[in-house]
């Protein structure tokens, strides 16, 4: 104990400390201009590309001219369907967990569950979707089969913070309205979903962004290398952006010709992700803020 | 939200009704060919829908066998098992030669080595031969890229250069030959095969000689043409007897003039 | 009528309660019997045989031999347990080039009368033809097929899939390679990690941590498939040019963009974990004297290990499933790496890259997805440890 009134001893200790932290600092600045060289790269080289045709083409001359139209529908296709299939069963679940589920070991089984199939590849899924949804099911390959299986993948974001968004909402509003003569069932509807769902939403929009991304579960389920026109029904396959971008990036005949396809296409792919990003972020602010002034 | 769902039944709506379709599946090699010859074939008949979707050789004679494709392409001649599998549920597959393919084996450009005899090939993919001096080049190791052992064309190179044996384990599998280009692009002592019409000026194409060294010949469209070239493929459609009308129109379509200049055009070399 | 809805409310929450275990469930369901399948598959593809003559005793081949025969690696008998005479390999396709299509017959139906005449000419000949063609024969010598091992598979150093006659399936260069990539990874990402999160959660100033957890999960939420591309085309050559390497494609790649994609899992896990470390502990340490920094390494990290656990072992399963980047940038070969400078091939890659090809049913078929449930179980043993790490931790607290 003497030694901390040894100013040598402090002096040292201090400068360890600027030094230290120094470090992390650097190291910090780093990853951050880690990121700002990757976007910073695929926007440069792809933003020239982008543009009206681009945007609203189907691929031409081999893959070499036009645009991606066909490969944004197919991704948005993808999301939707994922999301359609994600959302009700995952915030049930995730209802489930926070509102009727006997606590304890049960609970605590569910929620690893959760975790190891949040936790599971997305190449697995694949195999999964290959071998349930496209076979056994014979969806064959089709967006109905890439869905689900990239429904499977958002799950369990959706259930967490489903779980999180209403156990987060004080006892007294359950009470409450249970006070007054109200179901489970009706508080639950009328009172606690409300209050949850911009938390839910954000939930969703954040697992959609990774959903859009992906491209190991839709390879064998639904993806399309070129299809001339948009599908026609949830039985077919359909292009998607992630796809387009590797097979863009490694096949072909004429990869010089392909690679600014390859940076628009990823440039798209990025400010999709970026934007749903945003949009999850700002939901929670605004969120975060009414929950602060109250 | 709401809105969303409307756009998406609205453009699900909107959607035309499909048409007498045509679908062709299979081989990746033959994929920007069929895809290509399709673009044009709807452009002269805009009522005509062609849908191309690749998967492998493999894939698409066994979805010829479902009747999930019209056209089946492979990059190889459909095996003995899966003919007799097709005979055996009464169908029978007709074979029509889209084009040729042509392979050649493409080195580094500052590589000085220009040619190779086919026994040496066989010794550089099967790793007897590692150095690039025992070729007479410079002391480098040779850099193995291949395609991964799914492709029809790693098979056809397997089978005309290796003569059906296997590769070493250590050669680099590229998933598709774009990026076998992009890395011997960027490998000195790399060593790889692509389609004919995938060559470029970023990488060298070596001569080959399959008579033990007295005739090397360059890859080109017109060697491969003239039968001088030797490691040339057919490419393949296959089809089912009785669908022989539905496909008719379009394989009518390649041997159209256009047709051929295209096939040309993309490296390929015509039927 | 609303007791009626409450009860039916109930019980439909329960039923999807159970859905992700469902979905578990299922998942191992189709993963296992798929692979399940390949132990019962012969060595020798599918609908095919192996005919020798009459003469030569040989009656049990490995995979491994099978190959070396075919590629003339091995050219006498007696390497494999035979009498001492040349190996000659026959194929169906020397077949074609010996007869003309009319001594065959259209269907094929004399093809079995040309082999045997083969097999019976030649003492060392080993031919490999369809078993329709020539079952039932007595005059040649079939040899008797066997189903694929499971230690051939789980403990064999060769992954030829698609050889022929028989394809071999070892899947230690495939896991090793796996394992290699991410800890290497893991390796990269560990300090950057821990350092980010030290300042993120302690030591920057507010305004500087709220603009970086953003640009962290916007890394983190980058397509792996744009990873790929980034390193396909920057890091690769990058790597060849500074290193002078003779290949780019390497697992140092793989391990750089693993590194990048497991980093925001460690750093968020972790900020939380020290984020919840209670004030008191802190204040107390710094009370006592301590520089921050002090206080950071021996109270703060301590108390928050098991968090920061969670936090890398998550980024490690992260690694270990990734798929396409790794595909794009590791050179895929399938050799048991012996430096990180070398070309390997991952788990995941490999199912990505063989599937689709692979025809449903077959022995490839199954062996993809016995990867699967390998890759399954390496994260599923990877998240019952953040489990109970984090259920020690809270009974800790």
């Amino acid at each position: 104990m003497a030694l901390q009134f040894d100013p040598a001893y402090n002096r040292r200790k201090r400068r360890l400390q600027t030094a230290v932290f120094g470090l992390f600092r650097l190291l910090s600045y780093a990853i951050a201009l880690v990121l700002f060289v990757i976007l910073g790269f695929i926007i440069v080289k792809g933003i020239s590309v982008v543009n009206w045709t681009f945007l609203t083409q189907a691929p031409t001359d081999g893959m070499t001219g036009g645009g991606i139209w066909p490969a944004i529908v197919g991704t948005f296709y993808l999301m939707l369907g994922s999301a359609l299939f994600a959302f009700p069963v995952g915030v049930v679940s995730g209802i489930y967990m926070s509102e009727y589920a006997p606590g304890g070991k049960l609970v605590a089984f569910i929620r690893m569950m959760t975790n190891n199939l949040a936790g599971i590849p997305s190449i697995v899924f694949g195999l999964f979707g290959m071998a349930f949804f496209v076979t056994y099911l014979d969806f064959g390959d089709s967006i109905l089969a890439g869905s689900l299986t990239l429904g499977l993948l958002a799950l369990p974001i959706v259930i967490r913070t489903t779980e999180e968004a209403f156990r987060d909402i004080a006892p007294s509003y359950r009470e409450g309205s249970l006070a007054l003569g109200a179901t489970k069932a009706q508080t639950i509807w009328h009172v606690l979903l409300p209050m949850a769902m911009p938390r839910v939403i954000t939930g969703l929009i954040l697992s959609l962004g990774r959903v859009s991304g992906e491209t190991a579960p839709i390879l064998f389920t639904c993806a399309a290398y070129f299809l001339p026109k948009l599908p026609a029904s949830i039985f077919d396959q359909c292009m998607a952006l992630p796809y387009h971008l590797y097979v863009v990036a490694t096949s072909g005949t004429d990869i010089e010709a392909q690679m600014p396809i390859a940076y628009g296409t990823a440039f798209v792919l990025i400010v999709i992700v970026l934007v749903m990003n945003l949009v999850a972020g700002l939901i929670r602010r605004h969120f975060e803020k009414k929950l602060n002034t109250k | 939200m709401k809105k969303l769902a409307l756009f998406l039944l609205l453009s699900l709506l909107a959607a035309p009704v499909r048409l007498a379709a045509q679908r062709i599946k299979g081989s990746d090699t033959v994929l920007p060919l069929s895809q290509a010859l399709a673009e044009m074939f709807m452009q002269s008949r805009p009522q005509a829908t062609v849908t191309v979707t690749g998967g492998g050789s493999g894939v698409g004679i066994s979805a010829l066998m479902d009747g999930t494709t019209d056209l089946a392409m492979a990059s190889r001649r459909i095996k003995f098992g899966e003919k007799m599998k097709m005979k055996q549920s009464h169908h029978t597959p007709c074979e029509f030669v889209v084009a040729y393919d042509a392979l050649a084996v493409i080195v580094h450009p500052s590589n000085p080595v220009k040619r190779l005899t086919r026994e040496q090939l066989e010794g550089i993919f099967r790793g007897k031969i590692t150095n690039w001096k025992q070729v007479g080049g410079e002391d480098a190791k040779i850099i193995v890229y291949s395609r991964e052992t799914s492709s029809g064309t790693y098979e056809f190179f397997k089978e005309s250069v290796l003569r059906n044996k296997n590769y070493m384990s250590g050669v680099l599998s590229m998933p598709a030959t774009g990026a076998i280009i992009q890395s011997v692009s960027q490998t000195r002592g790399a060593i790889g095969y692509v389609g004919l019409a995938y060559l470029n000026p970023m990488v060298k194409a070596l001569a080959v000689s399959y008579d033990g060294g007295r005739h090397y010949v360059a890859p080109s469209v017109k060697s491969a043409m003239s039968g001088r070239y030797p490691v040339v493929r057919p490419l393949y459609y296959y089809y089912d007897k009785a669908n022989e009308a539905r496909v008719r129109p379009f394989l009518r379509f390649i041997d159209t003039k256009v047709a051929r200049a295209k096939t040309l055009d993309l490296g390929f070399i015509p039927r | 009528m609303k007791k009626w809805i409450d009860r039916l409310a109930r019980r439909v929450f329960t039923v999807s309660g159970f859905v992700t275990s469902a979905v578990i469930l299922l998942i191992i369901g189709f993963l296992f019997s798929e692979a399940a399948g390949l132990f019962r598959q012969p060595i020798v593809e599918e609908g095919y045989v192996l005919a020798l003559n009459k003469s030569n005793t040989v009656d049990r081949l490995s995979a491994e031999e099978i190959k070396l025969l075919f590629d003339e690696d091995i050219t006498n008998w007696r390497d494999v347990g035979g009498a001492d005479m040349p190996v000659r390999v026959f194929r169906l396709e020397d077949l074609d080039r010996l007869y003309t299509e009319e001594e065959l017959g259209a269907e094929y139906e004399h093809a079995g009368d040309k082999i045997a005449e083969q097999v019976r000419a030649d003492r060392g000949i080993i031919a490999f033809v369809p078993t329709v063609l020539v079952e039932g024969r007595t005059d040649i010598h079939l040899v008797p097929d066997h189903t694929i091992p499971v230690k051939d598979v789980l403990l064999g150093t060769e992954w030829y899939p698609t050889a022929t006659p028989s394809p071999i399936f070892g899947m230690v260069p495939l896991l090793a390679g796996t394992l290699w990539v991410s800890f290497f990874a893991i390796l990269i990402a560990l300090p950057f990690g821990l350092a980010v999160s030290i300042y993120m959660a302690e030591v920057a100033p507010p305004g500087v941590s709220r603009v970086l957890k953003p640009v962290i999960e916007l890394l983190g939420g980058i397509p792996s498939v744009v990873y790929g591309f980034f390193g396909l085309a920057v890091i690769v050559p990058l790597l060849q040019q500074t290193f002078r390497l003779p290949v780019g494609e390497s697992g140092l790649a793989g391990s750089i963009v693993l590194a990048l994609m497991a980093l925001p899992t460690i750093i968020t896990v972790s900020e939380d974990a020290m984020r919840n470390c209670p004030r008191t502990m802190r204040e107390a340490s710094l009370a006592l004297g301590a520089t921050r920094w002090q206080t950071i390494y021996k109270v703060v990290v301590p108390y928050s290990i098991s968090g920061i656990t969670s936090g890398v072992v998550l980024g490690i399963g992260r690694a270990i499933g990734e798929t396409m980047a790794v595909l794009m940038v590791t050179g895929n070969a399938a050799v048991i790496p012996t430096s990180i400078l070398d070309p390997l091939r991952t788990i995941p890659a490999t199912i990505a890259a063989e599937l689709g090809e692979a025809p449903a049913g077959g022995a490839h078929y199954q062996a993809l997805f016995l990867l699967g449930v390998i890759l399954f179980f390496i994260t599923l043993i990877i998240n019952s440890c953040v489990e109970l790490v984090s259920a020690r931790n809270k009974t800790k607290r």
